[in-house]
């Protein structure tokens, strides 16, 4: 979940008014907002909602409070529409055909009349971060750059660019590079070379002189790309395969700036080839749509009544502009939003602007009978079984090493689940037995008092190509017995009086080649002709695999195979 | 010191009751009087100190000399030295290695042997290099060792009675220490003296009043049942508060107890408990969830994907295509989608089940209306292990399928579950985000302990999850941060301690 940092000055600006901590936190949940701490002129804030990027800067949060509070609604002018052009006078950005298929487009607006502080900078480049790394997905879908505009001589244009032949000096040095050169050496390149890498050409931003703007989605350059305190003419440009993301991301930047007291000027874009919006479109540009919903279908899901009044007045509140004809809500998002999917999404915005606490919890009035699970119910059964018999019950994780689960006990890993992405060689292999986890209890346990009576009812996964996954989970029941005398002859008499009191007949027979255990002193136990599991004196090279000098004997068997 | 004289061991009863005030009182005297053997000697002796019913009067430390086994078998066939002397004496001069073959002995031995003789004058080297007497008699020191294994044979020798040259020939055949193979151990010992104190006198007469000898019954046994002769005397009462000796139990695991306790509490409300495999795939564990594919909690850093098999092979219709279509544009969900195209291949890549609520996808389909279900599920997620994130983890999750529930339901069940299950004194409900439910709350707890914290996330399944899969009524669905309250209830700190391998601590724990 995103969280971000904001100057408290600049936040308690926006807001109009400032805030203790204690009404910040009584306030937030209408932002489904958490403060996470506050310090020497910081809030650090948590957000809630992944699909609310307009909620992840100061500006945004603060839109939403003091709507909340106020009851009214910003109106921003600079929004284009299908019906409606804004002049974008000479900014205009060329969207060449040669970058789709590697980065199809790149939009922009461009603001002006108001200085940029430190605070309105650092406030930039944490939203420009929020939403590349969350919404953009790590720039991957959204990439923002910010630029000077008063260097800038329009059109700028968006193209795929050789990247051997294009040369310009990144932000933060001083020698020219190819876009090649720089995904090798500097360290915005090499953190994101994976984006463009192996593409046949770079995305490449420039302007009508050639100056180059950026080579998205990587870097800036170090002149028109550098933007600093005291300038106060910007060009803020997104690039991406997805055109109503940029479009989005666009609008909520501009929001945020108008709201900061920027002029936002708009720039017309040559989009690259036919889209739902035709082949040009003027940036800032409102597309968004919004189900309507019936009074009706809101008392249903709140299970109370709010009339039409108190609907429209709970939106306004959330900053969203209804009315309500015939028991119809209908809304307008937004400019900043595009999360109304459904008629559900403006019920919940009717409910927190209504307020959560004026809903009365009641209990469902259904009756239905409760029931563990079979299998929970003989495990039961299995575990009072074993607690008599003088054994503890153990409970371990199911992710573990190699090592542990095949190595230790001299198995093959032919039906070893394995991941393909572990975050350690430690937690890369699925348990497809409770014994290595027994053996582990074992091999840390030395201090403790013996004998060592344990056992776990769990689940194991291993692999079988009958089932859809290629997969099966099962659960398990695996108990050591470890003392400086215990041998096979313990391990039978508890698999008999195990199998009396779980009424089930069994017979024993021969274990083939198995690794774990000492070949002739251990058994299959098998019910109506099937293998439900087996048992035995662990082999002398298991438990020094695992470090254990006391004998030890174990048992496995498939619950699920039982009742 | 105050003593209740029922809580005397009879060793000291027997000894106070023997014994009055100006006497010496001694090992020795107890062993032929009272016939204790040295260790109840001491253990009396220690007890009635402590008590300060006896007190030490004096204490000598003296040496005692005693036969080894070797000096008992030296004793009976003689000395090395002996033996060889002996020999020549009936055999003429002999080769050294010949007087070690006949009489079994060490080279070694023959060798020091011979020259304690020659030193004292008794044997020499004659000139084929053969050992030859040429004495009679004994060497001095080997008559007096001969006298001194004598004495030693009946009891142990104290050092105080001999003379300067014993002295010295027993300090050359005695050891303290690894004495095997020397004729005499020297042993270190001390005579204490002890006299009973007016406080033990006190306990004396009391012990006489109360009528207790020391030899009241202890174990009952069934041959004093089977005689009776249980009824010709009394028990000896013991000390209540005595040390108690280990035992280890078969015992079910403390945070198995805690869970079963949840368990059994969702039974008792009405539910029924699911359950399913580990191992799922994007459709169910994401997809049928309405989270898009591209959603940033379906990233390689927070799943565990499978390396093999990577796909599964198919994925049950007509569910695929109806959530495909909810994705793609809301089909007949009454929403508009997410507006991408679905990618079907993705949606059959295995993951490890990353949340619960994955079961209440699964049980969509075949949910009763009404109905109500849980699962506590095991559940997998990519990140760093510490003491708040394991490796893999219980999520308890659930839903409450009817035709007429609503927010003020989830509400209500929200507020029993923050009672029932996490005895909270306060319950907050704030809203909050999940992608599959619309709206959501979050509830918040001011527990007894733990003060306010966040117990749980709910609310109502989005149309595009219960629509796509054949549900066309609300779903409420609820998941409870069970471990925080697990936790308290078995005072500890750090998750990992949940599902710790070591036998002993989970001995131990316990629950609240």
């Amino acid at each position: 979940m995103p969280k971000i940092e904001v100057s408290e000055k600049l936040f308690f600006d926006l807001c109009g008014h400032s805030y203790t901590d204690d009404e910040l936190m009584d306030i937030f949940p209408v932002a489904k907002a958490e403060l996470d701490g506050h310090d020497e002129g910081t809030i650090k804030i948590e957000l809630n909602d992944t699909n609310r990027p307009d909620l992840w800067s100061a500006a945004g949060v603060a839109r939403a409070l003091s709507t909340y509070e106020t009851g009214k609604i910003r109106k921003y002018d600079f929004f284009s529409s299908k019906d409606e052009t804004k002049d974008s006078g000479n900014r205009m950005i060329i969207d060449d055909p040669s970058a789709v298929g590697i980065r199809d487009f790149s939009i922009a607006f461009a603001a002006k009349g108001k200085v940029v502080t430190e605070d309105i900078l650092l406030a930039l480049i944490n939203s420009q971060e929020k939403l590349c790394f969350n919404f953009g997905r790590k720039r991957k879908t959204i990439a923002i750059g910010i630029y000077r505009s008063s260097l800038i001589q329009y059109p700028v244009h968006y193209k795929g660019a050789d990247p051997d032949t294009t040369a310009f000096v990144p932000l933060h040095f001083e020698e020219k590079m190819t876009l090649r050169e720089i995904l090798k050496k500097h360290p915005k390149g090499i953190e994101y070379a994976h984006l463009v890498e192996g593409k046949p050409l770079f995305p490449y931003l420039y302007d009508d002189n050639g100056r180059t703007l950026s080579f998205p989605p990587v870097i800036n350059s170090a002149d028109v790309g550098a933007v600093e305190v005291g300038d106060s003419d910007l060009f803020i440009e997104m690039s991406g395969p997805i055109l109503d993301d940029l479009i989005l991301t666009a609008s909520i930047l501009a929001c945020d700036m108008s709201d900061m007291g920027f002029e936002i000027l708009p720039v017309k874009v040559k989009l690259p080839k036919e889209t739902k919006y035709g082949t040009e479109i003027t940036i800032p540009y409102y597309f968004q749509s919004a189900p309507d919903c019936t009074l009706e279908e809101v008392e249903k899901k709140m299970g109370e009544y709010l009339d039409d009044k108190e609907c429209v007045a709970s939106l306004g509140r959330m900053g969203v502009n209804a009315k309500c004809d015939n028991n119809v809500i209908s809304i307008i998002c937004p400019e900043y939003r595009n999360d109304f999917l459904h008629a559900a999404d403006v019920t919940e915005d009717v409910m927190i602007g209504h307020g959560l606490m004026n809903f009365a919890p009641v209990l469902p009035s259904d009756f239905t009978k409760g029931n563990v699970s079979p299998a929970e119910e003989y495990a039961r059964k299995v575990k009072t079984l074993m607690v008599g018999l003088g054994f503890q019950e153990m409970m371990y994780n199911y992710l573990g090493s190699r090592r542990e689960y095949v190595d230790n006990m001299h198995i093959s890993d032919e039906k070893v689940v394995f991941i393909a992405n572990p975050m350690s060689e430690n937690y890369e292999v699925v348990r497809p037995s409770i014994m290595p986890s027994l053996m582990e209890s074992e091999s840390v346990s030395g201090h403790a008092a013996y004998p060592h009576k344990i056992f776990e009812i769990g689940k194991v996964c291993y692999k079988d190509e009958s089932d859809n996954s290629g997969t099966v989970t099962k659960n398990h029941l695996g108990f050591m017995y470890a003392d400086n005398q215990v041998g096979y002859n313990e391990a039978a008499s508890l698999i008999q009086t195990m199998m009396y009191f779980l009424k089930k007949e069994y017979q024993l027979a021969a274990v083939g080649e198995d690794g774990r255990f000492i070949p002739g002193r251990c058994a299959k136990i098998v019910v109506d002709g099937k293998e439900v599991g087996l048992f035995g004196e662990v082999h002398p090279q298991v438990l020094e695999s695992w470090g254990c000098g006391v004998p030890a004997i174990m048992c496995e068997i498939d619950l699920d195979m039982m009742h | 010191m105050d003593i209740d004289v029922k809580n005397l061991h009879p060793l000291e009863v027997k000894v106070l009751r023997h014994v009055s005030l100006g006497e010496d009182i001694t090992a020795e005297r107890l062993i032929s009087e009272l016939d204790y053997k040295v260790g109840q000697c001491n253990q009396a002796f220690s007890w009635l100190s402590a008590k300060e019913c006896l007190e030490e009067k004096s204490r000598d430390k003296y040496v005692l000399y005693e036969l080894t086994e070797t000096g008992l078998d030296q004793f009976k066939n003689g000395l090395p030295v002996e033996k060889i002397f002996n020999f020549l004496k009936s055999n003429g001069p002999a080769a050294m290695p010949e007087i070690a073959a006949a009489l079994f002995l060490e080279q070694s031995d023959v060798g020091s042997s011979f020259g304690q003789l020659t030193k004292a004058k008794a044997a020499k080297l004659n000139e084929e290099r053969k050992a030859q007497l040429i004495s009679d008699e004994l060497p001095q020191d080997v008559k007096i060792a001969r006298s001194l294994m004598e004495k030693a044979s009946t009891a142990p020798i104290r050092e105080n009675t001999l003379s300067a040259e014993e002295k010295k020939a027993i300090g050359a055949l005695a050891k303290k220490r690894g004495a095997a193979t020397s004729t005499f151990k020297l042993i270190e010992k001390e005579d204490v003296i002890y006299v009973l104190t007016e406080a033990g006198d006190k306990v004396k007469s009391d012990l006489f009043k109360a009528n207790i000898t020391g030899e009241e019954f202890g174990l009952l046994t069934p041959q004093m049942l089977a005689t009776g002769s249980w009824k010709n005397g009394s028990f000896r009462p013991y000390g209540l508060n005595a040390p108690t000796s280990r035992i280890i139990p078969g015992r079910t695991n403390a945070y198995g107890d805690y869970l079963q306790w949840v368990k059994d509490k969702l039974v008792s409300l009405g539910f029924e408990e699911f359950d399913g495999p580990l191992v799922e795939n994007e459709f169910w564990n994401g997809d049928a969830l309405f989270m898009p594919q591209f959603h940033s909690a379906r990233d390689i850093h927070d799943v565990y994907y499978l390396k093999d098999p990577v796909h599964c092979k198919e994925i049950e219709e007509p569910w695929l295509s109806r959530v495909a279509k909810a994705h793609e544009d809301g089909g007949d969900t009454g929403s508009r989608g997410w507006g991408y195209t679905f990618d079907h291949e993705f949606t059959r890549r295995q993951v490890m089940r990353s949340q619960g609520t994955v079961l209440s996808a699964h049980q969509l389909p075949k949910a009763s209306i009404p109905g109500k279900y849980f699962g506590i599920a095991r559940c997998f997620r990519y990140d760093q292990v510490d003491a708040t994130h394991g490796a893999d983890f219980y999520q308890t999750e659930g839903i409450v399928v009817g035709n007429d529930v609503n927010l003020k339901n989830l509400l209500g069940l929200l507020k029993m579950f923050a009672e029932e299950v996490a005895g909270a004194e306060e319950v907050k409900y704030v809203p909050g985000y999940f992608p599959f439910t619309e709206p959501s709350i979050e509830v918040h707890i001011k527990h007894p302990k733990l003060g306010w914290f966040e117990l749980g996330g709910s609310g109502i399944f989005r149309p595009e999850v219960t629509k796509a899969l054949g549900l066309d009524c609300p779903v409420l669905a609820w998941g409870l941060g069970i471990d925080r309250m697990a936790l308290m209830h078995l005072g500890l700190s750090d998750i990992r301690e949940l599902f710790t391998p070591d036998i002993e601590s989970v001995r131990m724990r316990r629950g609240n």
